[in-house]
C-alpha cells in the first residue's frame, strides 16, 4: 500500500492535449474516483499512472519517490481493465497466479494466493475454466482477483464494472467497496458513471478536457459544485441552471432570468451586479405556497421512474425540472406555485462558483 | 461443372505422376498410355533406385535443413519485426511499414543475374547457407506483412495487463502474443516452407556441387541425365510433393481460429 502523488502532469497526443497540469494527491489507503465524460483523459492518466504511457511534463510519485524511470511491471500497481484484458490460453488459476509467477514467487504460496483471492471473490469453483467459459460478471471477478492476488501498492481500476449490466453492476459496486473496507487498499478508480462515484469514492476527483474541474468528498462536490460543469455533470436529473442578471433593489440582491426572477434574500453575495449563472437542484424545489420566494411554472411533462416523479415545467421561457414524490397527481398544463429556499441556490460568475 | 474441370486439370496430372512412379521401366514402354493402376503390380523399385542410387537422400536431407531453417529464421524474425511495426512507436515507422511490403514487389527473376554475380565476387556461390539468405529475403516480407496484420488484431490490453504483470516486451512477446497467434504463426511457418521447400530457380543457379543440391535441383538433374527413365523422375516428384501434403494436413488442423475468445467482455 502506498500513497500516490501527480505532479504537474502534462500529456499531448499530437497537438491536443489530453491532461493539462494535472495535480493530485491520493492518501494511503484512499478510495479515489476519476469521474468524468469519455474523452475527459481520465483513462489517460490512470495509463500514466501505471507506466504504460509516458507522461510529457511533470512526476508520478508513490510514497513520495518518483517512479518515472520505472517499468510498468517495477511500479508494483495492478490494473483492472475494462475490457478485463484476461489470458485467454491460460485458466483462471493461470490468470490468477500470472503475476506472481512473472515475479518469481514459489509455487506453493502462488497457489495459496490464489486459493485466497479466489476465496475473496467466490470463484474457487473456476479455476481449472478458460476465460471463454466463463460469463461477464465472472470474468469481471477473475480481472479484480488478478489484481487482488498481488497485493500491490496501488489498485488501478479502468471502468470496471461498465461491461456489465445494470443489476450485476449494483450488487458488485456493493461489494468492491465491502472489498475496500476489508483490504484497505489505495485505489484509483476510472468511471464515466457518476453513481459509481458517489457511491464509490472517498474523494473524487471531476474532470473535462483534460482538466481537474474539483477534487473533494462526494458530499461536498454535490453540495457544492466549484463550477458549471460539475453541477450539471453530477446529480441526476441534472441541475436547473439559468443565466441572467443579478440585480439589487433596496439593496437586496434578486435574479432577473428569462421571464421570471427570484428574491436571492438573505444570501452573502460579494458581487454587486452583473451577469450570473443560477442552479437549482430538482431536489432543492418545494411545491406550494409559502417561503420567501415564490414563482409559478407550467407543468409540462411528468416522468415516473417509480420511486418518484420528475415534473418538467416552464419558468419564464426557461425549463425546469422538479423531483417531486411519487405520490403527487399533477396534470400537463397545470400552473403551480413553487417555493425555492435562497440558501439552497447555487450562483456562479464567469462559470465559477462564488 | 467448373469445379470438376480445375480439379481435372490439377489431379491428373498429379495421378499420372504416382501411378507412373509404381511402375517399371519395361511397363511404360510397353503401355505408355496405360492410366490404370495394377495393385498386384505395384513397384518401389523406382524410389529405391531414386533414393539410394541417384543421391536423393542427401537431396531430401539439405532441402529440410534449408527449409527448416529458413522457417525457424524468417518466423523468428516475422514475429519480431512484426510486433515491432504494430506496437512500438518509433521514428520511420510507417515508411518501415509500407517498405516491407515494397521489396517483394520485385520479382525474383529480376535479382537472380545480379545476385549471382555479386555472390561469385565475393566467392559465396555453391553454399547451401546462402540459399537460406536468399528464401529469407523472399519470404520474410510476406511473412511480416501476414503477422503485422494478425497481431494488429490482438487486444492491446492484453499487452498491457502482462506488463504490469511483471512481463517485459520480450516476456510479452513470448508469453502472451505468441501463444495467441499460434494459428497465423502456423501459416507463416508453412508459407515459407513451402517457398523454400520448392523454390528452384535460385537453388539452380546457385548450387554447382551435386552433394549441395536441393530436391527440386535434384529433380532437374535427373531429369535432365542422359538414361533418362520417367518413372524414375515421377519417383523423385513424389518425394518432393509428400513432405508439403504431410505438412499442410497437418498444419490445416492447427490453423483453427478464435483462440483470443474469452479474452474481452462479452
Amino acid at each position: 500500500m502506498a500513497s500516490l502523488t501527480l505532479k504537474a502532469i502534462t500529456k499531448r497526443f499530437g497537438k491536443i492535449v489530453a491532461l493539462y497540469s494535472v495535480d493530485l494527491h491520493v492518501e494511503q489507503g484512499e478510495f479515489c474516483v476519476l469521474l468524468g465524460p469519455s474523452g475527459c483523459g481520465k483513462s489517460t492518466l490512470l495509463n500514466i499512472i501505471a507506466g504504460l504511457i509516458p507522461q510529457d511534463e511533470g512526476t508520478v510519485l508513490m510514497d513520495s519517490k518518483s517512479v518515472d524511470q520505472l517499468a510498468p511491471r517495477e511500479r508494483d500497481v495492478a490494473m483492472v481493465f475494462q475490457s478485463y484484458a484476461l489470458y485467454p490460453h491460460m485458466t483462471v488459476a493461470q490468470n490468477l497466479g500470472f503475476g506472481l509467477r512473472m515475479r518469481g514467487v514459489p509455487k506453493p504460496a502462488i497457489r495459496e494466493q490464489i486459493l485466497e483471492a479466489a476465496h475473496l471473490l467466490g470463484i474457487e469453483e473456476l479455476l481449472d475454466r478458460k476465460p471463454r467459459e466463463l460469463s461477464g460478471g465472472q470474468r469481471q471477478r477473475v480481472a479484480m482477483g488478478r489484481a487482488l492476488v498481488r497485493r500491490p501498492k496501488l489498485f488501478l481500476l479502468d471502468e470496471p464494472l461498465s461491461n456489465l449490466d445494470a443489476r450485476l453492476r449494483a450488487s458488485v459496486r456493493l461489494e468492491l467497496k465491502q472489498l475496500h473496507n476489508m483490504i484497505q487498499s489505495t485505489i484509483v478508480y476510472v468511471t464515466h458513471d457518476q453513481v459509481e462515484a458517489m457511491t464509490l469514492g472517498d474523494r473524487v476527483v471531476v474532470m473535462r478536457q483534460g482538466k481537474v474541474h474539483q477534487i473533494g468528498r462526494p458530499e461536498t462536490i454535490y453540495a457544492l459544485p466549484a463550477d458549471t460543469f460539475v453541477a450539471t455533470f453530477i446529480g441526476s436529473p441534472e441541475m436547473n441552471l439559468y443565466r441572467g442578471r443579478l440585480l439589487r433593489k433596496d439593496d437586496r440582491p434578486y435574479f432577473q432570468g428569462a421571464g421570471f426572477s427570484l428574491d436571492l434574500g438573505g444570501c452573502q453575495l460579494n458581487l454587486q451586479e452583473g451577469e450570473i449563472e443560477l442552479g437549482i437542484r430538482p431536489e432543492d424545489i418545494g411545491i406550494g405556497q409559502g417561503g420567501t420566494t415564490s414563482l409559478q411554472a407550467t407543468v409540462e411533462m411528468i416522468s415516473n421512474v417509480g420511486s418518484e416523479k420528475y415534473i418538467h415545467a416552464h419558468l419564464g421561457q426557461e425549463n425546469l425540472t422538479i423531483r417531486a414524490p411519487k405520490e403527487s397527481a399533477f396534470e400537463h398544463g397545470q400552473i403551480i406555485p413553487l417555493t425555492i429556499a435562497p440558501e439552497r441556490v447555487h450562483i456562479f460568475y464567469k462559470g465559477r462558483r462564488i | 461443372m467448373g469445379l470438376i474441370f480445375f480439379i481435372i486439370i490439377v489431379a491428373f496430372p498429379f495421378y499420372w505422376m504416382i501411378v507412373s512412379s509404381f511402375r517399371s521401366l519395361s511397363e511404360i514402354l510397353l503401355k505408355p498410355a496405360n492410366l490404370g493402376l495394377d495393385i498386384r503390380r505395384i513397384d518401389f523399385h523406382a524410389y529405391y533406385e531414386v533414393l539410394f542410387e541417384h543421391g536423393f537422400l542427401r537431396y531430401i536431407s539439405n532441402s529440410m535443413y534449408v527449409s527448416i531453417a529458413t522457417v525457424v529464421l524468417s518466423v523468428t524474425l516475422a514475429t519480431l519485426g512484426g510486433y515491432t511495426v504494430t506496437r512500438l512507436r518509433f521514428r520511420g515507422q510507417a515508411i518501415m511499414s509500407y517498405s516491407i511490403l515494397l521489396i517483394y514487389m520485385f520479382p525474383a527473376i529480376v535479382l537472380v543475374i545480379p545476385l549471382y554475380v555479386m555472390f561469385s565476387r565475393m566467392g559465396f556461390r555453391d553454399s547451401i547457407n546462402l540459399l537460406i539468405l536468399v528464401y529469407l529475403a523472399q519470404t520474410l516480407p510476406v511473412a511480416l506483412y501476414m503477422l503485422r496484420s494478425y497481431f494488429q488484431t490482438l487486444p492491446h490490453e492484453m499487452e498491457q495487463a502482462g506488463l504490469i504483470d511483471g512481463c517485459s516486451r520480450l516476456g510479452v512477446i513470448w508469453r502472451i502474443v505468441i501463444p495467441l497467434s499460434a494459428p497465423a504463426l502456423a501459416s507463416v511457418a508453412l508459407y515459407t516452407f513451402m517457398i523454400a521447400w520448392n523454390e528452384f530457380l535460385f537453388a539452380f543457379m546457385f548450387l554447382d556441387t551435386p552433394e549441395k543440391f536441393t530436391l527440386s535441383r535434384g529433380v532437374v538433374q535427373l531429369a535432365g541425365s542422359v538414361h533418362l527413365s520417367k518413372q524414375l523422375v515421377m519417383a523423385a516428384s513424389v518425394i518432393v510433393t509428400i513432405p508439403i501434403l504431410a505438412l499442410f494436413l497437418f498444419f490445416e488442423r492447427r490453423l483453427v481460429r478464435g483462440l483470443t475468445a474469452g479474452a474481452m467482455k462479452g
